[in-house]
């Protein structure tokens, strides 16, 4: 589980006249990652594609542009379509069909063209109905310049200055003042430069007949008529869409189907009568890839393996073996995790299974409430039902298993929607005189009991109220403890990770000081705080002797460096009790808000909750909803992300991904969706 | 009135402490983070592959308020002295 699926080398080498068979057949086994040729053997040289693959690219362009105009996406499938008929189909679809889509998408184009045409017009003209001119009057002239426009003060003297002879209509609307000035054309240079000193903006008037009111009347006429004409035809395209949508996307994976398998000799080497094929299949399958070409090549093929020294020197020079993670499917939501970061390398560790581990415990420690984790499972089985791609589904799963562990520790915190509350209502608490004893003696671990159980645990400390100092100091023992365990199995990877790859000397002098050093420096802290010298002497002992191991190490004295990072590293799991602590913080405060503040001020004073008034009831159960509601979000997204953070930062440095991403295994195929088997 | 005794100023003043701690750490967390933030979604805008190498970036600063915190609970919690002075 923590390991990669074990791959093996394969070739498939075989006759020409057997090729579409075998990509058939392999592309329906979807087993063998093929690793493309690359040309470089004398002798061999790159397929040619097969079959009709020019004609079907053509095709898939052809149905893809129609489902664009159409707005066709991918989606859950509906309804699946056998091959023959999607066969049938195809040719109406693709030239009937698509024809008429086409016009009809065109001409609502036009007319969106033409609405917003039209609709400047009528911009363009609004200025000039404070004008006394017929637009005819505006354009047409020989020996006269016009100049039509915004200006921002009265132009008339300076234009009779440059022009003696000259006509000036100003109007003004709410805005600017509007101004035509007709001059004689050899004054136009002169009267343009008077113009530019008031601000002038020339508006182009459109070559229109009548006044300018009229003609916005008829622009806006027109235009309702080409909405109207828009309409059905908008309409159209829905019905069609709703038509043919499953349709078309059966098509649209027909088409990619047949062009994979017409194209995929594209990968493989040739000669004049063979083929051959390279490619990794899980080692436990290929038995049943040999036996499925053999059968379906009539014995002109031949599969074998290629024996593992070989594999290797491939490996060396540079051929990626591909990753094909391997977990039960409770685990799998978290490989969505582990491939956010990078795909593990095949000699490297799967972590999807460690995160698994920890991550729902994290997130549980941070929320740690009942009343919390119900409202959230409850949201996400609701979200589950209406986000069904896989990437949402996984998620989904993921927070839906956290908010389990919050449940759980929801019972150790004896939190319902923050401490102190609904707890004692439900559960009971301890008497008042019992507390005062506790928090005198310095054990108060809070009040709330299990029932008839009382409170339980070593010096009682379930249900451990989080706010308690007793408690908070607990906490930041317990975060760091669990900061030791995550980095040391992070660490205890990392060694064997590298021995994987045969650095000897990284595992022992890189990662295993590490490993040594966050392991001691917690005895070393614990030592301190429990006054124990041995424990103290111990840790100061053994982590000099792993600073000295880091700078024996292939770093060197530079290795040294890290120690401050390593440090951090277990100080940084102090937020597993931070962030809960921030949201226990605000549900105390909510509940004190609405309970002991506004509730008795606006019953007037009142202090038993048989007095309250009804306002105040309402007003009080309001502001708790809204608090809650925003610390509930806020108590999602931040045990989610710091989690995420402590597996990227902290343990995933210590063993993943410092040789680089893998490949992921990418079997030669198609998963039919659409399309019936 | 309550009377302002030395042991009440005193921990007062941890109070006020441990609340710059935090505070000031915060910022400093916050600033760090600006300039991260915008380049991730620079590159996951190019290339969305990248979200998780790029929250691991972003990420990283956010050690230094838990280190503000961690001093905070110090002062607060655990230093005895004047966790001492608090409770007579």
């Amino acid at each position: 589980m923590l390991r990669p699926v074990k791959m093996s080398r394969v070739v498939v080498a075989g006759s020409k006249d057997v090729i579409a068979p075998v990509v058939d057949k392999l592309h329906e086994l979807r087993l063998l990652h093929i690793v493309n040729y690359n040309g470089s053997q004398p002798n061999f040289e790159m397929g040619k594609p097969i079959g009709k693959a020019k004609e079907y690219s053509e095709d898939l362009i052809k149905l893809r542009s129609i489902s664009r105009y159409l707005d066709i996406k991918s989606k859950a499938p509906e309804k699946k379509y056998p091959e023959s008929q999607v066969l049938s189909e195809m040719d109406n679809l693709l030239n009937n069909v698509g024809a008429d889509t086409n016009a009809t998408f065109e001409r609502i184009t036009a007319i969106d063209a033409e609405i917003k045409s039209k609709q400047d017009q009528i911009r363009t003209l609004k200025p000039l109905t404070v004008l006394p001119l017929p637009l005819e009057s505006y354009y047409g002239y020989d020996s006269l310049a016009t100049f039509v426009g915004t200006a921002a003060s009265a132009v008339d003297a300076d234009v009779a200055k440059v022009a003696p002879v000259s006509e000036v209509y100003s109007g003004s609307d709410k805005k600017a003042t509007v101004v035509a000035v007709f001059v004689p054309v050899e004054k136009a240079g002169e009267v343009s430069s008077a113009l530019a000193e008031h601000g002038f903006s020339e508006i182009s008037v459109p070559r229109l007949e009548g006044s300018a009111d009229s003609a916005i009347t008829t622009l806006e006429g027109s235009i309702k008529s080409l909405e109207g004409e828009k309409a059905p035809l908008q309409k159209k395209l829905a019905d069609m869409r709703k038509q043919y949508e499953d349709l078309m996307l059966a098509t649209d994976e027909f088409l990619s189907v047949e062009t994979q398998k017409t194209e995929a000799p594209l990968r493989f080497a040739e000669t004049a009568n063979a083929f051959v094929i390279d490619g990794w299949v899980p080692s436990d399958q290929f038995s049943g890839l040999k036996s499925g070409l053999e059968s379906a090549a009539g014995g002109k093929v031949d599969v074998s393996l290629i024996d593992e020294k070989e594999a290797d020197d491939l490996v060396e020079h540079g051929e990626d073996v591909p990753t094909k993670m391997d977990n039960p499917s409770l685990v799998r939501p978290y490989e969505l995790i582990t491939r956010l970061f990078a795909i593990p390398e095949y000699k490297e560790f799967d972590p999807s299974l460690l995160i698994f581990v920890f991550f729902p415990i994290m997130f549980g420690l941070i929320l740690g409430d009942i009343g919390y984790g119900v409202m959230t499972l409850c949201v996400l089985v609701l979200l589950k039902r209406k986000f069904r791609t896989p990437g949402w589904q996984q998620l989904i799963n993921i927070v839906m298993i956290a908010s389990v562990w919050s449940i759980i520790f929801g019972f150790f915190f004896g939190e319902i929607f923050g401490p102190l509350g609904l707890w004692g209502r439900i559960f009971g608490h301890l008497p008042h005189e019992e507390i005062v004893k506790l928090q005198l003696q310095g054990l108060y671990f809070g009040e709330g009991v299990y029932g008839q159980f009382g409170r339980v645990g070593p010096l009682d400390i379930f249900p451990m109220d989080r706010l308690a100092t007793n408690a908070v100091l607990l906490l930041i023992g317990t975060s760091i403890f669990i900061g030791v365990v995550h980095t040391g199995v992070g660490s205890i990877l990392g060694i064997k990770t590298e021995l994987n790859y045969g650095e000897k000397k990284h595992a022992y002098f890189e990662r295993l000081p590490v490993l040594l050093f966050q392991l001691f420096f917690a005895i070393f802290l614990l030592g301190l705080v429990m006054g124990q010298m041995t424990m103290v002497g111990l840790g100061a002992i053994v982590i000099l002797v792993s600073i000295v191991m880091m700078v024996m190490g292939p770093e060197g004295p530079m290795g040294m460096a890290h120690v401050p990072f390593y440090v951090s590293n277990l100080i940084s799991y102090l937020r597993l009790l931070a962030i809960g602590l921030a949201s226990v913080g605000l549900a105390f405060a909510a509940n004190q808000l609405a309970f002991y503040v506004i509730m008795p001020m606006l019953s007037g004073g009142a202090h038993n909750s048989a007095d309250f008034t009804a306002i105040a009831i309402v007003v009080g159960l309001a502001v708790l909803v809204v608090v809650h509601f925003i610390n509930m979000l806020l108590g999602i997204l931040s045990p989610f992300m710091h989690p995420l953070r402590l597996h990227y930062v902290e343990m995933f440095t210590k063993f993943y991904s410092a040789h680089g991403g893998g490949v992921e295994y990418a079997p030669f195929g198609h998963v039919r969706r659409f399309l019936k088997v | 009135m309550v009377a302002i005794t030395d042991a009440g100023t005193m921990y007062g003043l941890i109070a006020v402490g441990a609340g710059l701690a935090t505070g000031l750490a915060g910022i400093g967390a916050g600033v760090g983070e600006q300039g991260i933030g915008a380049a991730v979604v620079g590159v996951v805008a190019e290339e969305p592959g990248f979200l998780g190498k790029g929250l691991f970036l972003m990420l990283l600063p956010e050690t230094l308020i838990i280190f503000g915190l961690a001093v905070s609970l110090i002062l607060m919690f655990a230093w005895t002295p004047f966790a001492g002075l608090v409770t007579p």
